[in-house]
């Protein structure tokens, strides 16, 4: 009386989740939303007042009371800003932008690594003899914290570096902060992207409600379908197995089904947010560019989670020294940041050992080019080179699947060839699927890698566009799609 | 043409990444040059007719609207139920499918709260139940051999996690979801478009449990967890043979040492004891089973050491299905282990009767519907 039924059971009954975009809950809210928005006899600023509400019940649709951090930021950001501009002394600015660090920082720290801290701590302490046990750590960790830190401290960092000046209005502010569709998950906004677009009202026509709408489905496509219905099996089977070590072919598939899966999940993510912030008559940054077509490691970058990337270029690698103050400043910048970044999407030391690597390859790979500057590849060596970019990349995965270094071990060692007595894991027909599904992401990725999803759907004759979209809405529908929520809610 | 936001190569747009260190200005989001009104409708159509095609196939191979998941925030619910409640069930699935509530209602004039969760120790519930002041009513166990003394708690996490954060989402989503599948009949886990893509693998793969050997669908799910089993499984074909073929004959991989049933008969007996001890009670009962799983279950755990000690150890009443009368003996087991539903109504009234006899808690209404015996199900299962 056992068996994947079961887990299905389980799996679709969980109830600790915020309102993610693939719920029924959401479908629900973004209808009433939608409504209101385009309803005619609202103001623009009632709108907005409208989109404020909604985001905040968006959000206290996981855990009410978290909301208050949301306000926090947000008052204390709006502050910050208006009292650096206003201050006379560089010093008082440096102190204005120094306490919204603090403040921003301070939370995050105090959610996502304060248990992770007292580990370590107590480890420390274990290793020099002491023992020392503390109090039980049980915070909750507020759904996308990492994001919306991010969002509002590139605000009053802006705002100090002088690259932007302040909001003119405490409603367009906080409703940069909170606004649902980038608020848990990214993309992370820049001020300067969507403030300007509070201050008047946009003309929506219907095209772009219909384009929104089909994003959403392809975003939707993305998660529930492929992520969720025919990767995530797969990835679980072995990454999750309770006993046995796989064999090579088996901890190969399940690593480039997670590639498939991070890539479906998170990129059908941000599709989604884009197409609700279409639908809406908001402009979203893209937060990917066909990463898997990618050609070296500082290109994958401008491809993956760009708004990530970006941001901790400029508010992180840059401010570190970046490429400025010789070679050994700049490998460390790359390091750092990269060290970080790692720690960003967790607060466990195989998220930095992720990070770690991705800073090694960059740092290789910065070497190179100035080592080999001449060397211009032709077309077999680049498309060389980006199958042992991607091939690279599912390494760094491994870490970042992996829940703790003896899984990732096992992987590797598994991957290598060198376990004894492997077991096969994944069984056929759901093997071919993800093969079948992640080289066809490899190869999309490919004939994309020079364009936009806007030029393919523009060549692209209106009768596929239409059978396509109904289609992936009905595979939507028939994968019922109430699973589990996206991977980078967690972060 | 698209308009195009940088100096990128035809086709691409500029992105952060390819501004360093400036304040990145408002996105632009091009709309592809279609017919947009045009793709809308042909979309819809196309989700309009295949949703339609999904509901008429589903309805055609037996699913029914109205058939809820197993939800883990319906046991909640029930849990919370169980607070101060006459009368309530745990037990592993064969309690489960095996109890109508209804008939049980009908001859006592008590709903029993249905707390039995499939594949899992009906001693965890026990402790859970025993953990539980304000109940002080009557506890009826559901008893599988080997499932009660194995050495894990299969679905224990619904107890452990009962007190767990619920988002409003959650809730909300749960609710919305539960109001469709009581008008859709293809909404059900068990035929999602990967489950149902996965279990075209005949275990290809030599060496490993593939989704062939995974429990299918055999049950369905009414409101207050009433569950019996889905008619497809009564019925002699694939899915039955299906369903008999993943019991794997209920031969465990783990041995039942004399040391593992011990510990179990202590857990139970301190469980009862806390009941007891603050005024409620504790029966247990063992459903049937059909002979191919039967005899592997005495093997692992004999009735002698099990059941008996169980019922001596605690000083508990019981009813097992070797006890009662011959008319209600060789009901349908249609996959070995779990009775069909019209099975399910005579076991319940079967055990119900004997069940007033043995506790003071549970009286025969005076109105009570006569007495059911096997011939009330087994030879309408029979003429299908």
């Amino acid at each position: 009386m056992r068996g994947a039924l079961y887990d299905i059971w389980s799996e679709r009954t969980r109830g600790a989740r915020p309102m993610i975009f693939n719920s029924l809950t959401f479908v629900v809210f973004f209808a009433i939303v939608m409504a209101l928005h385009h309803a005619r006899f609202f103001s623009w600023h009632q709108k907005k007042i409208n989109l404020l509400v909604a985001s905040y019940l968006f959000y206290a649709a996981w855990n009410p009371p978290f909301v208050v951090l949301l306000w926090i930021s947000t008052v204390v950001d709006w502050w910050a800003a208006q009292w650096m501009v206003r201050a006379k002394q560089e010093r008082t600015r440096k102190l204005w932008m120094v306490t919204s660090v603090v403040v921003n920082l301070g939370m995050l720290g105090y959610f996502k690594y304060g248990g992770f801290l007292l580990e370590n701590f107590v480890e420390l302490m274990k290793a020099v003899g002491v023992t020392y046990q503390p109090p039980k750590w049980d915070i909750v960790l507020p759904v996308g914290i990492s994001f919306y830190t991010f969002a509002t401290l590139s605000y009053t960092l802006d705002v100090y570096l002088r690259r932007a000046k302040p909001a003119k209005h405490f409603l367009d502010y906080a409703l940069f902060v909170t606004f649902f569709p980038h608020l848990v998950a990214g993309p992370i906004m820049r001020p300067t992207e969507l403030v300007p677009q509070f201050e008047r009202q946009p003309k929506t026509s219907l095209h772009q409600v219909y384009f929104g709408l089909a994003l959403i489905t392809l975003g939707l496509f993305q998660k529930v379908v492929l992520a969720d219905g025919f990767l995530s099996p797969v990835v679980e089977k072995v990454y999750d197995a309770r006993e046995g070590v796989p064999m090579a072919l088996d901890a190969w598939v399940a690593t480039l089904a997670f590639s498939g899966q991070i890539f479906c999940d998170f990129a059908g993510y941000s599709s989604t947010a884009i197409g609700v912030a279409m639908c809406l008559g908001f402009a979203m940054p893209d937060n990917f560019r066909f990463p898997y077509a990618a050609v070296g490691f500082s290109d994958f970058w401008r491809r993956w989670h760009i708004t990530l990337s970006s941001w901790l270029r400029d508010y992180l690698y840059i401010p570190l020294g970046g490429n400025r103050h010789g070679q050994a400043r700049t490998y460390s910048a790359l390091m750092g940041t990269m060290l970080l970044g790692g720690l960003w999407h967790g607060a466990s030391w195989t998220f930095v050992v992720w990070g770690g690597l991705h800073g090694i390859y960059l740092a290789i790979e910065r070497w190179l080019r100035g080592r080999f500057s001449g060397w211009r590849p032709g077309p077999a060596s680049i498309v060389a080179l980006g199958l042992l970019t991607y091939l690279l990349v599912n390494i760094t995965w491994v870490f970042f699947r992996a829940k703790n270094f003896t899984i990732a071990s096992t992987m590797l060692t598994s991957m290598a060839g060198a376990a004894a007595r492997p077991v096969p894991m994944i069984a056929l027909l759901p093997m071919i699927y993800a093969v079948v599904i992640v080289g066809g992401i490899v190869g999309t990725h490919w004939a994309m890698r020079d364009k936009t999803l806007e030029i393919a759907v523009e060549r692209t004759p209106s009768w596929l566009i239409g059978g396509l979209l109904g289609l992936m809405a009905l595979a939507v529908v028939a994968e019922q799609g109430k699973g589990s929520a996206f991977i980078y809610f967690q972060f | 043409m698209l308009r195009r936001e940088g100096a990128l190569p035809a086709g691409l747009r500029q992105t952060a990444s390819d501004r360093p260190g400036e304040a990145q200005p408002v996105p632009t989001r091009d709309v592809p040059r279609h017919p947009w009104g045009g793709i809308a409708v042909a979309a819809l159509i196309i989700l309009t007719a295949g949703v339609t095609a999904m509901e008429v196939n589903a309805r055609r191979i037996g699913l029914h609207a109205g058939d809820i998941d197993n939800s883990e925030v319906e046991w909640v619910k029930e849990r919370a139920r169980s607070e101060g409640a006459a009368v309530a069930i745990v037990g592993d699935s064969r309690i489960l499918f095996d109890t109508d509530l209804a008939r049980f209602e009908r001859l006592t004039g008590v709903r029993p709260v249905q707390l039995a969760i499939h594949g899992t120790s009906a001693l965890t519930l026990l402790e859970d139940v025993a953990s539980n002041e304000n109940f002080h009513g009557l506890l009826i166990v559901g008893m599988a051999d080997t499932m009660f003394f194995q050495p894990f708690d299969g679905y224990g996490g619904y107890v452990r996690h009962r007190n767990d954060f619920k988002s409003p989402s959650g809730h909300i989503g749960i609710e919305i979801d539960h109001f469709l599948q009581r008008r859709l009949a293809f909404m059900d886990s068990n035929y999602r478009l990967s489950v149902l893509a996965h279990r075209l693998d005949p275990n290809f793969r030599a060496g490993l449990e593939g989704p062939k050997d995974d429990i299918w669908k055999v049950q369905e799910v009414g409101e207050r967890r009433q569950t019996w089993m889905w008619p497809r499984i009564e019925q002699p074909g694939p899915l039955q043979d299906h369903a008999r073929w993943a019991w794997k004959g209920f031969k465990e991989k783990f041995p039942f040492t004399p040391k593992l049933i011990a510990k179990g008969q202590a857990r139970a007996k301190a469980a009862v004891d806390k009941i007891r001890a603050r005024g409620g009670d504790v029966v247990f009962v063992r459903p049937p089973s059909g002979p191919q799983l039967r005899v592997n279950e005495e093997a692992q755990v004999p009735k002698a050491k099990g059941w008996d000690v169980l019922l001596r150890n605690t000083h508990s009443a019981g009813v097992h299905i070797d006890d009662l009368p011959a008319s209600v003996q060789d009901l349908t087991l249609p996959e070995y282990s779990h009775l069909t539903r019209r099975c399910s109504v005579v076991f319940t009234d079967a055990y119900v009767r004997r069940l007033t006899e043995l506790t003071p808690r549970l009286k025969l209404r005076a109105d009570a519907p006569a007495p059911l015996t096997r011939a009330d199900c087994v030879s309408t299962v029979a003429s299908r």
